[in-house]
């Protein structure tokens, strides 16, 4: 896990390779590509044993730096002192270098970021009352004024009738009290102090009266009507019906 | 015409109904002078609040203007409302995001290499906080999506504009080497609709 949390602090390969040829104290002109890959490969190798699924991008630098190295250990060919030869590094210092100056870029923006977190600004305003025109109602003959207000009489009280509507529909629904009472009477009716809760319920009960049944189980475990047990998460719960009753609770 | 001082009164008004930056061009047409001097008259107003040290500064997005509060009263803000701090971006957003903002427009490709990391999913999350954004395409093979900044950026960041961005030592010779093709950017790009 250690090692997790060091993979997070590597934006990619290049920055690790930066931080190793950092820590290393190397010129970045004049990398030892021999040490620089050694100490690369281990470093991944131990990223891979946490994270076997490290980025491929980690392998292919791995790749061209062993490939670097080979070609370190070769003899220039052309004469020798040829100013021409090109520096077999010099491709991966470059790209090193650009990579570099982002980063740069980067702790900069940061830097910004960070100033500029120092002040607020309000969000835009909503211009709506200000851009509504109300000289455009003033306008209004008295006539088209009073069919406007008609209009709105006419939807009020479509509003109203739906209203009613919903509050008839919400008065016939049942109460928890009323559960209460109705699951009470089941046990004596059934002459039993013990149900399971799945005998409370009834077949064709809707989520509504299920959860209205639960809820006014809790309310009666609550008041020391009943004792409810369940042994195991998802298991039967057992519902039984307390010898007496709370006087202080009692209805 | 109104004289100069009620141009910029009208204009101190203006900013502080509008909250969006306003626009130098837009308020110009308002009061009905010429956008340079209306710039202008802008920029006095931001000296004018600088010097004089008022609780509010005038800042500028790209040639629009807002207020905004006094950095140096972040403290007395805190302690009264604590405003919500916005999430700072990751190491790899920024990165991703400076590569954009120097060398826009960019293409994932070319991110990729000089990350030598795949930036695909840091590039979604700058477009998804609307920092970057898709600007055309480019015309090499595949004609892969080019990618700038935003206004949102300069905003977040607080820069006038991108010649705000801050210099970076030799950056101009290490992202343009010369054997690199990289035709006329007029010809380069196509812009979307």
């Amino acid at each position: 896990m250690a090692y997790k949390v060091k993979i997070d602090n590597f934006e990619g390969p290049f920055d690790l390779l930066c931080y190793l040829i950092e820590s290393a104290e190397m010129n970045i002109y004049d990398i030892q590509v021999s040490q620089i890959t050694r100490d690369y490969l281990a470093y991944t190798e131990a990223l891979r044993l946490c994270d076997p699924a490290l980025g491929g991008e980690f392998m292919v630098l791995a790749a061209s730096l062993i490939e670097l190295k080979s070609k370190m250990l070769l003899p220039r060919s052309g004469a020798a002192g040829s100013a021409a030869e090109e520096d077999p590094r010099s491709e991966l210092v470059m790209k090193l270098l650009l990579y570099k100056r982002f980063k740069s870029a980067a702790a900069l923006l940061l830097e910004r970021e960070e100033r500029a977190g120092l002040f607020f600004e309000k969000p835009a305003e909503d211009l709506q009352p200000y851009t509504n025109e109300p000289d455009e109602y003033l306008r209004m003959d008295p006539e088209r004024f009073a069919q406007a207000f008609k209009a709105f009489l006419g939807r009020k009280q479509r509003v109203d009738e739906v209203r009613s509507i919903y509050a008839r529909a919400e008065r016939q629904q049942e109460t928890t009290e009323a559960r209460m009472s109705l699951i009470k009477n089941l046990f004596s009716l059934k002459r039993v102090s013990r149900l399971r809760f799945r005998e409370l319920l009834k077949r064709e009960d809707d989520r509504f009266e299920k959860v209205l049944t639960f809820v006014a189980l809790l309310e009666m475990v609550r008041n020391r009507t009943v004792r409810a047990k369940q042994n195991s998460g998802f298991a039967e719960i057992t519902v039984e019906l307390c010898e007496k009753e709370e006087p202080a609770y009692a209805e | 015409m109104p004289n100069k001082n009620a141009i910029k009164s009208a204009f101190e008004s203006m900013m502080f109904i509008w909250g969006e930056p306003l626009d130098a061009k837009t308020a110009a047409e308002v009061v009905q002078i010429d956008k340079k001097t209306a710039y202008e008259y802008f920029k006095e107003l931001q000296r004018e609040y600088d010097e004089a040290g008022r609780g509010l500064a005038v800042r500028e997005t790209d040639g629009a203007f807002r207020f905004v509060t006094r950095p140096e009263n972040f403290d007395y803000l805190q302690r009264l409302c604590t405003p919500v701090k916005e999430k700072r971006l990751s190491q790899a957003a920024l990165e991703v995001l400076a590569i954009i903002a120097y060398r826009q427009p960019v293409t994932k490709g070319e991110i990729d290499m000089i990350r030598g990391v795949k930036s695909e999913r840091v590039v979604e999350g700058l477009m998804k906080k609307e920092l970057v954004e898709e600007v055309g395409r480019s015309n090499a093979i595949g004609r892969p999506v080019l990618y700038g900044t935003t206004k949102s950026f300069l905003r977040h960041f607080d820069f006038e504009s991108l010649r705000d961005l801050p210099e970076i030592e030799d950056i101009e010779d290490a992202i343009h080497e010369p054997d690199r093709e990289r035709p006329d950017e007029a010809e380069q790009i196509t812009f979307l609709q």
